[in-house]
């Protein structure tokens, strides 16, 4: 629209993204791309430069969708009312940009405002969906996609047709587009359901190759130099590839697929261990562009092997075997002869004092706990005694940051409660006047008025009503439409780090750092504000107080040395103490506390033995229903595991991860079917 | 505009060449696209970008248009929009009228909300005259001009999301509150940080062409006269504008020149290899990183008064164009001293 745009045909590199593009607009029926890569790899340039390649299509004239006119069975209810009684005119294929701050309505279409109010008639205002029918829907950062807007598009895609029922209307139109996004992994992944709906993908990167960056540099500069000058250099070339694009287009349906090529895309599929049919049928469809493009009215093998990457790159599963399951094995048969033990104590101390009541029925309770505890702990001192001396004499050791990945998914459910904050974990609706606003409702409470909505609620009725106030439109109480706003609020995660001796043996706090840097990589995506406790010798320290600096966190984790004892009871309440503090400064807030340890505490703040004062403390600190605790348990998963931590998240109340199960790996059930 | 408050001369700010060179390279071209300023509190950052108006140079625009749509190359879109959002026909033939004035410094204050940002529905029009009007965002008042954002790593995250669609191309389309309707959005961003506050998100910082990490001054001479300066400022603040107004005045004539220059600005192919092998020595990301440094070192000669690119210009564009490009390890801090990471990068 606001011309030069940077010529396709000026593009260095980036084969593969380009192909991906033409097989798009070859064969709609491809599904889409989506383009990951880092920034400043031409990835919207391209797109946009995309828009002046793209043929004309045959439409109904005056049709807001585009409604092809031979297909009456794919025809928008007007379209579809006057066939075959239709004039046809020709229309380029446009590039429909959704924004991201785009509003449900606009998406989806609604009420034509200035036909209600001087007409007084409802007649449909297309939404963005209506204009990319037939055309290409084009989502930059599609990765920050507002989920509820996300779940329109995928509804869309799903039906290729979108239904408009609101305001009044009911209309239904075609919505068949070709998706098209790109996206900074950086920022966060796409939801799993969208991923799958792009046909292709592409990854894009930088050139390396000193030349083609020189080249680069000096086409870029010279098209900011004397943009119209550049247009007319580059003209013929994009006229050439403009018309190969038509040629391809016209040929497409001759394209035929030979049988046995079939069965060799299906083969590679499963090879992939790909989940659904979907690949198969997008690669069928690139192939043949893929064909049509090389003016070829057969697919080869060689279409395929060219476009079968572009399919597969995200669908493919990783075929590496799921962690070994052994250590869940010995940890159940450790508890099922704990079981009938704790049953016999149970019935001893129940018979010992038959006749107190409740109250001691809470005690002996509590008691039971903290004997098979102590138990635990003799059982562990005993063990343990020759890799304790050697704890206390070791000096403080500095361990690197492990491999880092991406971790599962942590949030709290979504609630009715209203609250303040910015961040991108948890979705929450907000009661300031902040936030994505992502419907509006009947109501009038927070004064929060959406005035497209009640403007567009009052408009029919502007005829009726009677008008002597020299103003165009009358709002009555029954107009007033609100805003709902939504926004996701960062959580306060607190780190409680066990950086005692017993966690430097075999690298597990290389492992553990790793983990936490993982994790703190999670929080930086999703705007957290993290703390910072670690625990050893005999004290908690607390290493970052509450910020919004993940990095300051990540410089800290990397320069904690570790050694000594474990205090892990002081960390416990050093943990609690700033959770409450937290809560009292926000109380809406819901902390999310994630204990690293392997469970031996050692040093005990009081009289009682560490560990049962540890199990003690947690019990107590489970009651705060507004916390939601981790315990990453960094135990080596041995021959001999003791559980420790694994208790103490039982009696949090906690979720319970082992390390290696930090990592986000929505495949392993698929792997598990097809293994 | 004489009765607003004076503010405190760009020239007159001791110290912070290279803040200083970095928004004056800017102001010649526009096409760097902005400035991030690192820095800790009370470092002059925000008294460097207000000041700016001092020396901005002048642009044509057409009267009492919300866009700043440029006469000379888009005034075929401002008959669109005069059309399309406010029903005014009008033809090429009977003259517009236009008027100059300096390029502006438009503040996104932290708080501001999603529609003042992108544009929203003209509440005041659709009351009186039932008709949907655009009434234009920031983004609009900002086009052609500097967008100064105070504290930008605390700036909300769906607005930080406009920035980053209409900085990428440009343009800004809002499709929201049964509004559909794009213009064009081309801004320097100047933003203003405290590291300590958190982290840019990489996306938006890479949108900012330039990179400066600010310090207070160590050198007690200057800190006094720092206080001397400001002092003299504030019991008179006329006549010390009026003290500063002829160094003002070079500055600016200083450049118009370069912007006149740039175009005549020549680079050789040797030199743009340095340029290359910097960035992939240090690992960039993308070819942003190229594309900019090779506009800040043809802008820094044609400050500097010379048509051809030299060594020393790529040296200090590479200063002020990589530190918050290289590509860092998960959650590392954004170094300082590039000739370091150099050096590594030489040693890998």
């Amino acid at each position: 629209m606001f011309k030069k745009v940077y010529p396709y045909s000026a593009i260095v590199g980036q084969e593969e993204l380009k192909l991906a593009l033409l097989l798009n607009t070859v064969n709609p029926k491809t599904g889409g791309v989506l383009i990951r890569g880092e920034k400043g790899t031409a990835k919207s340039t391209t797109v946009r430069a995309l828009a002046a390649l793209l043929p004309e299509i045959k439409v109904v004239a005056g049709c807001p969708c585009a409604c092809d006119p031979d297909d009456e069975s794919r025809m928008c209810d007007k379209c579809r009312k006057n066939f075959p009684d239709h004039q046809v005119c020709l229309q380029r294929i446009r590039v429909v940009t959704l924004p991201l701050n785009a509003t449900e309505d606009r998406v989806i279409g609604g009420i034509d405002f200035n036909l209600a109010v001087k007409q007084g008639v409802r007649f449909v205002y297309p939404g963005l969906l209506a204009e990319a029918n037939r055309s290409i829907l084009y989502v930059d950062e599609v990765n920050l996609l507002d989920d509820h807007i996300v779940d329109i598009i995928l509804d869309a895609a799903a039906s290729g047709e979108n239904h408009i029922e609101r305001e009044g209307i009911s209309f239904r139109h075609p919505a068949a587009f070709i998706l098209v996004g790109t996206m900074n992994p950086e920022e966060g992944e796409l939801r799993p359901q969208l991923l799958d709906r792009f046909g292709l993908c592409v990854e894009v990167v930088a050139e390396t190759d000193m030349d083609q960056r020189i080249e680069l540099m000096e086409r870029r500069e010279a098209f900011d130099l004397h943009p119209d000058k550049f247009l007319r250099c580059f003209e013929q070339e994009n006229a050439r590839e403009a018309e190969r694009i038509t040629a391809a287009r016209e040929q497409m349906n001759a394209v035929r697929m030979p049988r046995h090529l079939r069965s060799f895309i299906s083969e590679l599929c499963t090879k992939n261990l790909v989940a659904g049919h979907r690949a198969d049928l997008v690669m069928e469809q690139a192939a043949r562009a893929m064909a049509a493009l090389n003016q070829r009215l057969e697919v080869t093998t060689d279409d395929i092997g060219k476009v079968a990457h572009l399919v597969l790159v995200h669908r493919r599963r990783d075929a590496s075997p799921p962690p070994p399951p052994e250590p869940d094995k010995t940890e159940e048969e450790e508890q099922q002869p704990q079981g009938p033990e704790e049953k016999q104590q149970d019935q001893q101390t129940d018979t010992e004092k038959p006749t107190d009541g409740q109250d001691t029925d809470m005690e002996t309770g509590a008691e039971e706990k903290t004997q098979s505890s102590g138990g635990h702990e003799q059982h562990a001192n005993k063990d343990n005694r020759a890799e304790r001396s050697k704890e206390t004499d070791s000096p403080e050791q500095i361990f690197e940051v492990g491999a880092t990945f991406a971790v599962q998914k942590i949030a709290f459910p979504k609630d009715r409660l209203y609250r303040r904050g910015s961040g991108r974990r948890s979705s929450t609706k907000v009661s300031q006047k902040q936030g994505r606003y992502i419907k509006s409702i009947p109501q009038n409470k927070t004064g929060d008025i959406a005035l497209d909505a009640t403007l567009r609620a009052a408009a029919p009725y502007q005829l009726k009503r009677k008008n002597d106030q020299g103003l165009a439109i009358i709002l009555r109480k029954e107009d007033i439409r609100e805003k709902i706003r939504e926004k996701r609020i960062g959580n306060f995660l607190l780190f409680v780090v066990d950086a005692s001796g017993s966690m430097g043996a075999r690298g597990r706090m290389a492992a553990s750092k790793g983990a936490i840097m993982s994790l703190l990589l999670d929080a930086y995506q999703k705007r957290d504000r993290t703390a910072m406790i670690s625990f050893r010798k005999d004290k908690a320290v607390i290493n970052l107080p509450p910020t919004a600096s993940v990095e300051l966190a990540g410089k800290l984790l990397a320069e904690m040395p570790v050694g000594g004892r474990t205090p892990l009871s002081a960390g416990l309440a050093a943990a609690h103490e700033q959770v409450r503090n937290y809560l009292l400064r926000d109380p809406a807030a819901r902390p999310i506390v994630i204990i690293i340890t392997d469970g031996k505490s050692n040093v005990a703040m009081g009289d009682q033995k560490p560990m049962e004062e540890a199990f003690t403390f947690a019990s107590k600190m489970a009651a705060d229903q507004r916390v939601l605790f981790i315990v990453v348990d960094t135990e080596d998963p041995g021959l001999v595991t003791f559980g420790l931590a694994a208790r103490l998240a039982g009696l949090l109340n906690a979720r319970y991860f082992r390390i290696e199960e930090l990592k986000a790996d929505q495949l392993v059930n698929i792997i598990k079917e097809t293994g | 505009m004489k009765d607003r408050q004076r503010i405190y001369p760009f020239t007159a700010i001791v110290g912070q060449e290279k803040m200083k060179l970095a928004l004056i390279l800017n102001i010649i071209n526009p096409t760097l696209s902005g400035v991030l300023i690192r820095g800790e509190k009370g470092t002059a950052k925000s008294t460097a970008v207000r000041a700016l108006a001092d020396i901005l140079p002048e642009i044509e625009v057409f009267e009492n248009d919300p866009f700043q749509l440029s006469p000379a190359n888009e005034s075929e879109v401002y008959l669109e929009f005069m059309r399309a959002a406010y029903g005014k026909e009008i033809s090429l033939q009977e003259p517009v009228k236009k008027m100059k004035r300096k390029v502006r410094v438009v503040e996104l204050p932290v708080g501001a909300t999603e529609d003042r940002v992108a544009g929203t529905m003209d509440l005041e029009h659709a009351l009186q005259k039932g008709e949907k009007r655009i009434e234009p965002g920031i983004l609009a008042t900002a086009h052609r001009g500097i967008l100064y954002v105070d504290e930008v790593n605390l700036l909300d995250d769906h607005v930080v999301d406009i920035l980053l669609d209409s900085a990428a191309m440009g343009v800004n389309t809002i499709e929201r509150e049964g509004l559909s309707f794009s213009h064009p959005a081309r801004f320097t961003l100047v933003g203003t940080m405290n590291p300590e506050e958190g982290e840019l998100r990489p996306q938006l910082l890479d949108r900012f062409g330039l990179c400066v990490i600010i310090e207070g001054i160590q050198d007690p001479e200057d800190r006094v006269t720092i206080m001397e300066r400001r002092h003299a400022f504030d019991m008179d603040p006329d006549g010390f504008c009026v003290h500063w107004e002829t160094a003002s005045k070079e500055l600016a004539e200083k450049i118009d020149q370069a912007a006149f220059l740039y175009p005549e600005v020549t680079i050789e192919r040797p030199l743009l290899f340095e340029i290359a092998s910097y960035c992939l020595n240090v690992g960039v990301d993308g070819h942003r990183g190229d594309i900019i440094m090779l506009k800040t070192a043809k802008t820094l000669a044609a400050y500097h008064g010379r048509q051809e690119v030299d060594s020393q210009d790529i040296e200090t564009a590479a200063g002020l164009v990589l530190p918050h490009r290289v590509r860092r390890q998960p959650l590392q801090t954004i170094g300082n001293d590039v000739q370091s990471m150099l050096e590594k990068g030489f040693g890998q």
